[in-house]
């Protein structure tokens, strides 16, 4: 069974300093196409990461690309990695250091909006420029969610100008 | 920056306004519009729980087809 809510919910709760992106950011935007995983840009600091590590340690974390390695990262991990591919029990989550067509978690966390979610404040990746992360990565889907999301972006122009008029 | 980020919270709770008609319909290229008003109803929370419910749908979909295709 996944639950990316819960995964999502765990990494407010552990206070990870993260922004959600990509296909879970395009849900929350309204897109109605389904998204298989949790991406976030977060900080890579030895203190975010074991952050991520704590959300997750009763949910038999693994690195996706050797699911027979336990997550269990080290200092000498932390100062390392760039980015960070995590299966658990309850869905892959994503960590990235950087995002294409954003750039670094300084640079998206500029473009985050805060949203009120059940377990706390998250930081969510703007419309505009999560249009134009997808648009860069390029693949069939991501072009997919980006009309759905210039459909949406359309429609609150819109509204706030027949709210301004 | 505050503007920017409130007039953004305030898209992210987007309730369409109350448009009559929403029939299924395309819109730009192919995209149903109906099923866009829909979701932009909902909170951001209501949308990831019903994206989780739709994944966990096709995933039990795709088990029941696979199992069928091995007794055939």
């Amino acid at each position: 069974m996944q639950n990316l809510s819960e995964l999502l919910r765990r990494l407010i709760a552990a206070e990870v300093e993260f922004v959600l992106v990509d296909g879970f950011a395009a849900v929350a935007h309204g897109v109605t196409l389904v998204t298989r995983d949790v991406d976030i840009c977060c900080r890579f600091t030895e203190a975010n990461l074991t952050r991520i590590q704590k959300a997750f340690a009763d949910l038999h974390p693994v690195h996706r690309s050797r699911p027979d390695l336990p997550l269990d990262l080290t200092p000498e991990q932390c100062a390392s990695l760039k980015n960070l591919y995590l299966k658990t029990d309850l869905g892959v989550v994503d960590c990235l250091g950087e995002i294409l067509g954003a750039g670094s978690f300084d640079e998206v966390a500029q473009h985050g909006v805060e949203v009120d979610l059940p377990g706390g404040k998250c930081r969510v990746l703007d419309l505009e420029t999560l249009i134009r992360a997808k648009e860069a990565m390029g693949r069939d889907h991501d072009l997919a969610a980006v009309r759905q999301l210039r459909a949406i972006k359309e429609r609150l122009e819109r509204r706030n100008t027949q709210a301004s008029g | 920056m505050t503007d920017r980020t409130s007039n953004h919270e305030g898209a992210l709770r987007e309730t369409t306004s109350a448009c009559g008609s929403v029939e299924p319909r395309a819109g730009a290229g192919d995209i149903d519009i109906s099923l866009l008003e829909e979701s932009l109803r909902l909170s951001p929370w209501e949308r990831m729980l019903a994206n989780d419910d739709a994944l966990n749908f096709a995933e039990s979909l795709r088990a029941a087809m696979e199992r069928r295709n091995a007794k055939s």
